[in-house]
C-alpha cells in the first residue's frame, strides 16, 4: 500500500538512488546536552540495521527523528528522497508517517481497543482503508504471528504473553517468531532500523550494525564484522562488559 | 418528628413534580431534568474547551483559557445574574427561568468540566499519543480515536460528581424563579409559615438522598475503573472477533498458544 506523497513534502533525489534513509550531519541538542553528534549514515532499501550502544547513547533519539517524533538541530534526513525535516503541512508528515512503521520500546498498544482494532485502526482512518479489507488484512497479519487466537482480547489480557521483558526475557519460540517476521519483511523488501540491546537478536537478523555512543555513530559493520573484530575502543569495551555478564 | 410526617404527606406531589399538571413543573423532578440537561450539554462543550485548551494553535487556545478561568474565578450566581439580565437584551426577548438557569449551569459546569476533561487527556502516558502519531494520525484524529475514548472513560468518576454538584447548585436557580425543589419547599414554607425548620429538614433530606446515592454510584463506579485499568476483569470479547475462523467469542486464555 503506496500512499502518494506530496511533492511539497520534500524534495526528491535523482532517481537511480537505493537508499532508503540519509542522516546527513544531524545534530540535536538537549539544553546543554548533546543527543546527536554529526550523524552521517544511510540506510538502503531493504536492508535491516540494527542500532545498538549503551544505554543514554542516543539510539532510540536517532531512530526517532526518522518520523520527526524528534526534532534536530540541525542536518537532513532524508526518508525515500524526502526530507522529512523540512518545513511541511502536517496532512504531509502524516502521509509520510503512514509509510513508516514504528514498533516502541513499551510497545503503546491502545489499550481500549482489541488486538484485532488495534490493527484495524490506522489503515481505516489514516489511509481510508474500508472496514471489512481491513479486518481481512488484520487477520492475515495476526495468522503470520500465530496470534489469531487472540484478535478479540484486550491488551490487558495479553500480558501473559507478550510483555515479559522484550529485550532480557523473551520466550525464545517467540524470538524466533519475531526474527522470521522480520526477516519475512526483509524478503519483502522492507527497510528497518532496529533498536536493541539483545545482540544476539541483533546477530541474527542485522544487515549492518550501527554502534553508538554518546550521540555519535562510532561504528558500522556487517555483524560477522562487529561482533568478531570490533575496530572502535568503546565497541571492544561495550563487547566484552556484555560477555562478561 | 410528626410535623414532618404531615408536611410530607400534604405537599409530597407538590415536592415531585410542583404544580404540575395545572402549573409548570417543579419539584424534584425539575431539579433533576435541570441537572441532567446541563451535564448533558455541558460535556460536549467541556470536551471542545478542553481540546482547545490543549490545541497547537493559539488562537483556539487563548481564548477557552480566559473563558474557563473567568468562569471558575465567578461564583455562579454572578454567572445566574449575568445571564438573566444579559440573555434577553442579546436575544431580544424575555427568556424563561429555566432556560436561564440552563445556560448558566452549560457554561459553568462546561468550564469545570472541561478541566476534568484536560486532566484526563493528559494523565494518559504520552506513549500513546506518539504512536498514534507515528501511525501517521493527525492531531485531532489522535484525539478523537486513541486518547479521548481512553479519557473520558477514566473520567466517568469525576464527571459523576461533578452531576452531584451540578444538582446543588440548581439551588440557587432559587434567586431568578425557577420551579424546583427549593422553590416548592419555599411554598409549602409560605403556605404553613409556622413550620420553617421542619420543611427545611425535608428539603435537606431529599438532596441528600438523592446526592448521597449517586456518590455510591460513583464510588462503584470507580472501583470498577480501577480494577479493569488493572486488567482483571474479564472484558467483553471485541464484536469484531465474532467472524473471525478462530473462536475469539470466548476470553483469551492466558497461556501462549504459537504454532
Amino acid at each position: 500500500m503506496t500512499t502518494p506523497v506530496s511533492p511539497t513534502a520534500g524534495r526528491p533525489l535523482p532517481p537511480k538512488d537505493d537508499t532508503m534513509i540519509l542522516f546527513s550531519d544531524i545534530n540535536k541538542w538537549y539544553g546543554d546536552y548533546q543527543a546527536l553528534a554529526d550523524i552521517n549514515a544511510e540506510v538502503k532499501k531493504g536492508e535491516v540495521v540494527v542500532v545498538c550502544g549503551p544505554s543514554g547513547s542516543g539510539k532510540s533519539t536517532l531512530i526517532r527523528t526518522v518520523n520527526r517524533l524528534e526534532e534536530v538541530k540541525s542536518g537532513q534526513l532524508l526518508f525515500d528522497g524526502h526530507d522529512i525535516h523540512a518545513p511541511m503541512g502536517s496532512a504531509a508528515l502524516n502521509r509520510l508517517r503512514s509509510r513508516i512503521g514504528f514498533v516502541f520500546q513499551s510497545f503503546n498498544l491502545f489499550p481500549h481497543l482489541s488486538v484485532l482494532e488495534n490493527i484495524m485502526l490506522s489503515p481505516m482512518r489514516v489511509l481510508g482503508v474500508k472496514r471489512a479489507d481491513a479486518k481481512t488484512k488484520a487477520g492475515q497479519l495476526l495468522e503470520r504471528v500465530g496470534l489469531s487466537s487472540k484478535a478479540g482480547a484486550y491488551p490487558a489480557q495479553l500480558s501473559a504473553m507478550l510483555f515479559d521483558e522484550p529485550t532480557s526475557a523473551l520466550d525464545p519460540e517467540m524470538v524466533g517468531e519475531v526474527l522470521s517476521v522480520m526477516r519475512g519483511l526483509a524478503h519483502d523488501g522492507m527497510t528497518m532500523m532496529c533498536v536493541t540491546h539483545e545482540m544476539n537478536f541483533a546477530r541474527e537478523v542485522a544487515d549492518r550494525i550501527w554502534f553508538m555512543d554518546a550521540g555519535r555513530i562510532l561504528e558500522k559493520a556487517d555483524p560477522e564484522t562487529f561482533f568478531r573484530s570490533p575496530q572502535h575502543p568503546r565497541a571492544q569495551r561495550f563487547l566484552s562488559d556484555l560477555r562478561a555478564h | 418528628m410528626y410535623s414532618v410526617y404531615e408536611i410530607l404527606r400534604d405537599n409530597w406531589l407538590l415536592l415531585l413534580v410542583g404544580q404540575y399538571p395545572s402549573g409548570p413543573l417543579g419539584g424534584i423532578v425539575a431539579t433533576l431534568i435541570l441537572s441532567v440537561l446541563g451535564i448533558v450539554l455541558a460535556f460536549p462543550l467541556s470536551v471542545l474547551l478542553a481540546l482547545a485548551r490543549l490545541s497547537p494553535w493559539r488562537l483556539l487556545r487563548w481564548p477557552a483559557t480566559v473563558l474557563v478561568y473567568v468562569v471558575r474565578g465567578v461564583p455562579l450566581l454572578m454567572v445566574i445574574l449575568w445571564v438573566y439580565f444579559l440573555v434577553p437584551i442579546l436575544i431580544g426577548r424575555e427568556v424563561s427561568g429555566f432556560t436561564t438557569m440552563l445556560c448558566t449551569l452549560v457554561i459553568y459546569e462546561g468550564a469545570y468540566l472541561s478541566e476534568v476533561v484536560r486532566a484526563g487527556i493528559l494523565s494518559l502516558p504520552k506513549g500513546q499519543s506518539e504512536a498514534a502519531r507515528a501511525l501517521g494520525h493527525s492531531h485531532l484524529g489522535t484525539m478523537w480515536f486513541v486518547i479521548l475514548p481512553q479519557a473520558l472513560y477514566n473520567m466517568l468518576p469525576s464527571m459523576l460528581s461533578q452531576f452531584i454538584s451540578t444538582i446543588k447548585e440548581t439551588t440557587l436557580g432559587y434567586v431568578i424563579n425557577v420551579q424546583e425543589l427549593t422553590f416548592a419547599a419555599n411554598q409549602i414554607n409560605n403556605q404553613l409559615l409556622t413550620k420553617p425548620f421542619q420543611v427545611f429538614f425535608i428539603l435537606a433530606l431529599t438532596y441528600y438522598v438523592v446526592c448521597f446515592s449517586l456518590t455510591q454510584l460513583a464510588q462503584w463506579l470507580e472501583r470498577r475503573i480501577a480494577h479493569k485499568r488493572l486488567g482483571a476483569t474479564p472484558v467483553k470479547p471485541a464484536e469484531e472477533g465474532a467472524s473471525l475462523p478462530t473462536s475469539p467469542a470466548t476470553p483469551a486464555p492466558t497461556v501462549a498458544t504459537l504454532p
